[in-house]
């Protein structure tokens, strides 16, 4: 036990120091000042967990400091902004992404065709670059003039910001149904098909051919498949399908948005990892350089489909009701009439933002941890947190680990990031803020390790809401008469001191191990 | 003894021989371009508006980028610390030159001894943090310092001083040396700078000091175990590219009308980064090719696409990342004997 304490004797004494500056923090002020400061704390640190625990699982196994994590987070939030208030553009779109998805599913088929087909050694080098212009041209043609209804960016009355606002006052806007009216659907969809089978046959050809003999079951097209059937019965049902979206309530809405953004964020990920991450293992410099060239692309990509104004998105139902008895006094009335309010000790504490994403950041937190120290995978990651080499020589495949867990990451980014959009409004620059936060929180709690993300995170939202908290009451300083008010400048720069000031203290952290 | 001297010169002449034609064509830059656009050279002495003019604009702030350019390559290519805080270097050397002309109305020599002397403190302040954090948390600790810096030039408590965030505007420069009247006086000056600069870098790096900065690069614990104080060589080169980076800064502030606070912020680190990866990191001259390509880039870019330039020089980063990864002159270094041997074959295809 001594022995312990003499080894943390400095973390210990932070930890105190950081609890005694908390303790005098709410002496300051009063109770019902305290409660609300102290959910909102927990609320951005939850949302900032979100973030950063995705990364440092990254950063942990794959030693990639993915600078793009932000704005994936921003990504999310988008994705899940588009199926929430436009549910026919999201049905538009899963016929064109099915089709195109579905000749990479066909992966492990090519190599073995690609050894059947005998050629000359010249064609064999010009022949992928042919095939993937072939896929790309048929792609630009077709692509462009495929029917999906969208908004419109320059035209202010379908813009994205008038839909949100329609779409909070109850009345969902929706815009005409696009008709194929430039090209016929069948050639369309079969063009789509062909196209990405041809390309994808191709990107296969770049990898030099393996002459392992494998057998092809029933899986290897089981995914080809799926997705084909999908393709099809989306578009078949495509009104029908939009219709029961819309008629949907808005809490029911709220959940597939959550499950499509966090899916598709789990996409992403896979796909980069997959694609442009994996060639730089051997150059780690590198691979920092090319996530910070993403975040910009990424930036830019979101402001030419969404436009650069913010908006809001609307709160389900569930967290939106007011009028009768709201705000409410006690639980049971609040399930009664869901009001988007609830007094707690006197403080008017609004759910969605500050008691439901606190609740999600737990059962996330929770969870994580479940499948990090009860799984299979869990193992694997922890072993290959400490050592990758090891890992790799007893035989596990890591590469495969390294996809999942690159995009368990991104999903997580991306649920902070759809969760986050009905309290923090959606900005191109919503990922960067919380992105530096989350940073923060990793260096103070400790790079690579899970509770420390935590710890981290929370510490982060607690200082920020209580300065901006004292920004509005002020600190009393004592044996003198000056009140002292921390202006919004200060509250990135109060926890970046922290951090700077921590590492100092403890360089890996409060929980990190040393090296 | 002559021939002696006449052949060592011939040599130098002969393996410097892109050096001194880059330098003579930048030298004429101003009147070639003023003779192109129907301008003899003596308008071209009188500082009239014209393209010459323009381009000596667009050429001073190449060389003010290639130098800050040069300073993060000091540190990031050849001693190998990733410092996500370098705009602090520069923004420091911007602000103090604007706030110590404007506010408390000292003279140029004056404020260039006070920028210096600011620019070695804060690489001390660097230089405090280095023993204690390595690698990613270090870049994490300059980060955070160098927001700190970002915040404090933007908030409206010393907008009297900073101008918060509409920028740093209304120094007075000294006609002697205005860019308004006075371009091509500066733009020499600027050229000079460079080039003295450039060749001060050059011998740093081939001194035995600047050797043991790449060791450091290459592997920290085996230039400690060879006996070498590895924190004296870091402060050296961070103390260097701070004073750089702030000479940088100190013309930036004397050429620019004004000094918004992006200067200050992460993305000018990241512009460095660019740079010095577009031209080839740890090559030094890359810094300089780096500078001009992606200045005239983004130059190219700004006027032919407008708003979402910034795309494309995200997606120039990544496809360098991912196919260039050397740079320009570090590729060139690596394939010139290809290249040559491919110009040859072409030569000979065509009699």
């Amino acid at each position: 036990m001594s022995s312990y304490f003499r080894k943390n004797y400095v973390l210990l004494i932070t930890l105190s120091v950081i609890a005694a500056l908390f303790v005098a923090a709410a002496q300051g002020m009063e109770k019902k000042d305290f409660v609300i400061t102290l959910l909102r704390g927990l609320s951005v640190g939850s949302l900032t967990f979100l973030v950063a625990s995705g990364f440092s699982l990254i950063f942990g196994l794959l030693d990639v400091l993915n600078l793009a994590h932000g704005t994936l987070f921003m990504i999310g939030a988008y994705i899940g902004w588009t199926v929430f208030v436009r549910p026919d553009t999201f049905v538009d779109l899963l016929t064109p992404l099915a089709l195109i998805l579905s000749g990479f599913a066909l992966g492990d088929v090519y190599p073995l065709l690609a050894t059947r087909i005998r050629l000359g050694l010249s064609v064999k080098r010009i022949l992928p670059w042919a095939l993937v212009l072939v896929s790309i041209l048929i792609f630009g043609f077709i692509l462009p003039r495929y029917p999906i209804s969208i908004w419109d960016v320059e035209n202010y009355g379908q813009s994205p910001v008038t839909y949100s606002f329609m779409a909070d006052q109850g009345t969902r806007l929706l815009a005409p149904v696009a008709a194929f009216t430039e090209i016929s659907a069948p050639l369309a969809l079969i063009g789509l098909l062909l196209a990405s089978i041809i390309g994808a046959f191709g990107l296969s050809l770049f990898n030099s051919v393996t002459q392992q003999q494998f057998k092809l079951n029933w899986k290897n097209y089981a995914g080809f498949a799926i997705l084909l059937l999908v393709a099809l019965l989306t578009f078949i049902f495509n009104e029908s399908l939009t219709a029961s979206l819309t008629g949907l309530s808005s809490n029911w809405l709220f959940v597939i948005a959550v499950l499509v953004a966090t899916l598709s964020g789990a996409g992403l990920g896979a796909l980069i990892e997959s694609t442009l991450i994996r060639p730089l293992y051997i150059r780690p410099i590198y691979q920092l350089m090319l996530t910070l060239g993403m975040s910009a692309i990424g930036i830019e990509i979101v402001r030419a489909i969404w436009g650069r104004p913010e908006f809001v998105m609307p709160k389900p139902v569930f967290f939106n009701g007011s009028g009768g008895v709201c705000p409410a006094t006690n639980f049971a009335d609040w399930w009664a009439n869901n009001c988007s309010t609830i007094l707690l000790l006197d403080g008017r504490v609004r759910v969605y933002n500050e008691i439901f994403i606190p609740i999600v950041g737990l059962v996330v937190l929770i969870s994580i941890w479940m499948l990090l120290q009860r799984t299979r995978l869990g193992m694997v990651i922890r072993a290959g947190v400490q050592d990758r080499e090891m890992v790799e020589a007893l035989g596990i495949n890591v590469r495969r680990v390294f996809t999942m867990v690159f995009a368990l990451g991104v999903g997580l980014a991306a649920l902070g990031g759809i969760l986050a959009a009905p309290s923090m409004g959606l900005s191109n620059a919503m990922g960067e803020s919380l992105f530096l936060n989350a940073l923060i929180a990793l260096a103070i709690g400790g790079l690579t390790n899970y509770p420390g993300a935590a710890l981290g995170s929370v510490l982060v939202g607690l200082i920020q809401q209580f300065i901006i908290k004292y920004g509005q009451i002020g600190i009393a300083i004592p044996f003198t008469d000056i009140i002292f008010k921390p202006t919004p400048p200060l509250v990135p720069a109060s926890t970046v001191l922290l951090m700077v000031i921590i590492l100092l203290i403890l360089p890996n952290g409060l929980l990190g191990k040393k090296e | 003894m002559t021939q002696q001297i006449n052949s060592r010169l011939s040599a130098f002449f002969s393996t410097h021989r892109a050096a001194l034609f880059t330098l003579l064509v930048l030298i004429l830059l101003p009147f070639i371009v003023g003779l192109m656009d129907g301008e003899s050279p003596m308008m071209v002495f009188a500082n009239e508006s014209g393209n010459s003019k323009f381009a000596q604009g667009l050429a001073i702030e190449i060389f003010i980028l290639a130098l800050y350019a040069l300073s993060f390559d000091l540190i990031f290519g050849i001693t190998g610390m990733l410092s996500f805080g370098h705009s602090m270097f520069f923004g420091v050397g911007a602000y103090l030159t604007g706030i110590a002309i404007k506010t408390f109305g000292l003279s140029l020599p004056a404020t260039l001894g006070l920028v210096f002397i600011a620019a070695i403190v804060q690489a001390i302040l660097f230089g405090l943090v280095l023993p204690r954090v390595k690698g990613i948390t270090f870049a994490l600790v300059t980060l955070g310092l160098g927001s700190v810096f970002h915040i404090v030039v933007m908030s409206s408590e010393l907008g009297p001083y900073t101008g918060a965030d509409v920028g740093l505007q209304g120094v007075i420069v000294p006609a002697f040396i205005s860019p308004a009247n006075e371009r091509l006086r500066f733009y020499f000056i600027a050229l000079t700078i460079l080039i003295l600069v450039y060749l001060i870098y050059k011998r740093f790096v081939d001194s035995p000091t600047g050797r043991v900065c790449v060791a450091i690069r290459e592997n920290e614990g085996r230039a400690r175990m060879l006996g070498y104080n590895t924190f004296y060589f870091k402060l050296a080169a961070l103390t260097l590219s701070s004073l750089t980076a702030a000479l940088a800064g100190f013309m930036h502030t004397l050429y620019q009308p004004i000094v918004s606070p992006n200067i200050a912020g992460m993305g000018f680190t990241v512009t460095a980064l660019l740079i010095i990866l577009i031209g080839g990191v740890g090559t030094l001259s890359g810094a300089l090719v780096g500078a001009v390509v992606y200045r005239l880039l983004d130059f190219g870019l700004r006027r032919y696409i407008g708003e979402s330039a910034s795309f494309i020089s995200g997606a120039v980063y990544v496809l360098f990342v991912l196919f260039i990864p050397f740079g320009i002159v570090g590729t060139w270094k690596m394939k010139s004997l290809q290249i040559k041997q491919g110009w040859q074959r072409i030569q000979k295809l065509f009699g």
